[in-house]
């Protein structure tokens, strides 16, 4: 087992002293008064009575800056002079309306406190199944990143590298260079209905920083994201369930199979919040076969309410 | 002014306007790359809206003109007035050809050499006779030999991907070797640059196209041959000069010379590109001029002008004389060829090759032909390359017409750009709505390679990537027998005919890259009646997706 690096170890370092250093007196007061780490995991709520009348990009905004406040706040998993790329799920030419992509106005959000909390560049991108130009725009995600300062980041097909992912079941698969060289990833799906897998959400969404034959995991999915997830050491997902997309994922396009949930979750354990994603499909997390191996593989834990979640409800 | 300050006046002019054109015709093309998927802002078809060529080919072949194209009366009209000018100061190929003919001048070291009028420079009127002929009986050739058809093809499907091949080569491997002296890293100067590259140039990964070898092989053929003859293109070969030849046995302004004052010197004639004979002031040819005032700025004695004559007045040397048993063999030539072309059964209808498949909104395949004239504006505007040049589906007839290629890309669903940028209609503008269900062929499972039929394994990819929101790709569940007879449940694709429009998004993404497991035929085109296996359900057209 490597042991922690020196950047967790810095991190848990100014997390544990560097509290006094902190300028936002609430976040002084809470550690000071609670004196233990922040929370695992956070649930944002929009109050289901409000859901219909709310403005969306009002909602994914506040959702998702209550979420990272309840998970510590941004500058817990960003340090100054970071670069971090988000990895939102931009795989499909599809409108946000339609639930295939990741919000635009969370990933606008996250690049936003990103900046907030020092990150020096921030980075934006993902492999799109789709033509990326077209999905990039399409889903909204380029223009909001955009506006937040973000660099938005096309892939280039000969920047996969080889890389010794040393996992059960895959030993090397090309990963993309760049994503590799970031201080932090921030893995930020969107709950989708999967035909191969039942649940798309966060390790599904590593799909995303892969190259090679990627289509060739379907034939055995489970170890094939366990082994990845386990290489990326996820520090932070946030799962964006704005919308969410019940069938026909996970590129849908059939407006009736988009659910209006009103939820953005966050936290550090990458396992559990698949499991809050496929539980929001009706799902028991045991039931989705990726899910199950990445716990049996000691990846997280299905029972996300163990975590003891940070629940917030806005309107 | 004197007429040697006026001449040399002109010459900077012109020199500028070619410039601007040849520039114009680049921007065009960048700003025909890929963005979006709709249609691109800038007038991208510009340049073929312009061509007379296309204009008079396409009303020869279909008796009917598409509004923009009717430009071309401009460059007629132009041309009665002028002369060829358009070679001379507007075609951004001639302007490539001057270019290469400057260079050449620049690094002869052996003596100048007087290029005289040659009689063969009638072979581009023969050229154009019997490629009108072939328009005239449906089969549009003329895009093969137009020069803006020849030059797009060439920097779209060649010279661009050649460069953003060494292009991204270099910068890639600047970015991954990472060089750098101290903190001085050498890819932070390659990377802002490669990212404008990438936006502003192709907007998407790596496209090539297939037999794009050839194709450059002749647009350098077409450039090397100025080293033999100064724009020997122009002078021999061009269709489009050989039309607006034609329509210049008399233009209004003519190149006059004094007999008084010119002393026969023969400088004129160094300048002259397009050997029309300046130094002959009974022997100017008005149909080989390019109007380009180098004979006149050349002339020390202020001997030569273009001057205004009537029209009813006829030019020194008569008119253009091209012989009626020539002329004839060129038409039969024409016929013929048609008829070589012709004689194939696809021709006919009597059999549809599974691999041709054209571009959604592409009319049925005769009418497709008569219209398109090879300029591959849809594969550039293509953000897949699925649309590449055709070499054996459509028949030599169907030479370099854009064929989608699922093994290579597929038809995004949320696209319908070839259409918007095709500048004769050869493919349909349709809406968007309108193009996301047109059938361009069907997908067929391949069970012998499939894997959860052949290899007992999970796959469903294809139906993953089916862009239709209720999808056409479905799966069922089936039972299956492992090699140690266990019994296992997978997930069996099955195709369903009445949703299928054959986009080839399937196939481009099947796990089988050389020989894909779900593949896309013709059948079922809705171009072509006679090419449905499947009776369609009786209200198909009907459906509305609502999106």
């Amino acid at each position: 087992m490597p042991g922690p690096d020196r950047r967790v170890f810095l991190k848990t370092t100014a997390l544990a002293g560097g509290a006094l250093l902190l300028a936002d007196p609430v976040a002084l007061a809470r550690s000071a008064l609670a004196a233990e780490p922040p929370a695992a995991m956070s649930i944002a709520r929009w109050s289901e009575g409000a859901l219909a009348t709310a403005d969306l990009t009002t909602m994914a905004t506040r959702l998702t800056e209550a979420a990272i406040a309840s998970v510590g706040g941004m500058a817990r998993f960003v340090s100054q002079g970071d670069v971090v790329w988000i990895k939102p799920n931009i795989g499909w030419n599809r409108r946000p309306e339609l639930a295939a992509n990741t919000n635009p106005d969370v990933v606008g959000t996250l690049v936003r406190l990103c900046h907030e909390a020092g990150a020096k560049t921030v980075k934006v991108g993902d492999h799109s199944c789709h033509p990326a130009r077209q999905a990039y725009r399409t889903s909204g995600i380029a223009a909001a990143a955009e506006a937040n300062g973000a660099q938005v980041a096309y892939l280039d097909q000969r920047r996969f590298v080889d890389t010794k992912l040393a996992g059960r079941r895959l030993d090397t698969w090309p990963i993309y260079a760049e994503i590799m060289a970031a201080d932090l990833v921030i893995n930020v799906p969107v709950v989708k209905h999967h035909g191969l897998t039942g649940a798309s959400v966060a390790m599904k969404n590593y799909m995303g920083v892969i190259g090679g034959q990627r289509n060739a995991w379907h034939q055995n999915m489970a170890p094939c994201l366990a082994d990845i997830t386990r290489f990326m050491k996820p520090q932070i997902t946030v799962v964006d369930a704005v919308r969410v997309l019940t069938a026909h994922g996970p590129q849908g396009g059939d407006p009736n199979d988009v659910q209006l949930r009103g939820v953005v979750a966050a936290g550090t354990d990458i396992v559990a919040l698949d499991a809050f994603g496929a539980a929001l499909l009706g799902h028991e997390p045991q039931e989705i076969e990726t899910i199950q191996a990445a716990a049996d593989r000691g990846l997280g834990t299905l029972d996300f309410q163990s975590l003891a979640p940070v629940e917030s409800t806005l309107s | 002014m004197s007429v040697a300050r006026k001449a040399r006046h002109l010459v900077w002019t012109r020199r500028t306007v070619q410039t601007v054109a040849l520039v114009l015709f680049v921007v065009l093309l960048a700003a025909n790359r890929p963005t979006t998927g709709l249609a691109p802002d800038a007038p991208v078809a510009l340049f073929f809206d312009l061509d007379p060529l296309v204009m008079v080919g396409a009303w020869l072949s279909t008796h009917t003109l598409a509004g923009a194209s009717l430009l071309g009366l401009v460059t007629i009209l132009i041309t009665l007035v002028f002369g060829r000018v358009f070679c001379g100061w507007f075609c951004p190929l001639g302007t490539l050809h001057n270019l290469v003919g400057s260079i050449r001048d620049q690094y002869r070291r052996v003596t100048i050499r007087v290029e005289k009028y040659s009689r063969w420079q009638r072979a581009k009127y023969y050229l154009l006779a019997a490629l009108l002929v072939m328009s005239l009986t449906g089969a549009n050739w003329l895009g093969i030999l137009d020069p803006f058809s020849l030059l797009y093809r060439s920097l779209a499907l060649t010279v661009i991907p050649a460069a953003d091949l060494a292009v991204g080569a270099a910068a890639n491997a600047i970015y991954l070797g990472d060089p750098h002296l101290g903190a001085l890293h050498l890819r932070d100067l390659t990377e802002p640059f490669y990212t404008w590259w990438r936006n502003n140039v192709t907007a998407t990964e790596l496209r090539v196209f297939t037999g794009a070898g050839l194709i450059f092989l002749i647009f350098v053929a077409t450039l090397v041959l100025n080293l033999v003859r100064n724009r020997f293109w122009c002078r021999y070969l061009c269709p489009l000069g050989g039309l607006l030849g034609a329509f210049s046995v008399r233009p209004l302004l003519r190149l006059t010379s004094d007999a008084d004052t010119c002393n026969g010197c023969g400088e004129c004639t160094l300048g002259c590109p397009a050997a029309a004979q300046p130094e002959q002031p009974d022997q100017w040819l008005a149909t080989e001029c390019f109007g380009c005032w180098n004979c006149v700025d050349k002339c020390r004695n202020e001997s030569l002008d273009f001057t205004w004559r009537r029209p009813s007045r006829q030019t020194s040397t008569g008119s253009l004389d091209l012989g009626k048993r020539r002329l004839l063999t060129a038409t039969v030539a024409g016929l013929g060829g048609l008829a070589l072309m012709r004689l194939t059964p696809q021709a006919h209808g009597q059999t549809y090759n599974p691999g041709l498949i054209r571009p959604p909104g592409a009319l049925a395949e005769r009418e497709f032909l008569q219209r398109c004239v090879q300029c591959s504006l849809c594969m550039q505007v293509c953000p897949t390359a699925a649309l590449q040049p055709a070499w054996h589906q459509a028949g030599l007839e169907g030479l370099w017409t854009p064929v989608l290629v699922p093994a290579i890309g597929y038809c995004e669903f949320e696209c319908h750009a070839c259409g918007q940028v095709c500048p004769t209609e050869a493919i349909e503008p349709l809406p968007l709505a309108v193009k996301k269900k047109v059938n361009i062929g069907l997908a067929v499972i391949d069970t012998t390679r499939c894997l959860p039929f052949a290899y007992d394994r999970e796959c469903i990819v294809c139906e993953e990537h089916c862009p239709i929101p209720t999808k056409a790709i479905t799966f069922e569940l089936r039972e299956t027998v492992l090699r140690d007879g266990s019994m296992r449940t997978l997930k069996f694709p099955v195709v369903d005919p009445d949703l299928c429009t054959g986009c080839g998004i399937c196939e481009t993404k099947c796990p089988f890259q050389d020989l894909a497991a779900i593949r896309i035929t013709s059948a079922g085109e809705d171009r072509h009646p006679g090419n449905q296996p499947v009776l369609a359900s009786r209200d198909s057209n009907q459906e509305n997706y609502g999106y």
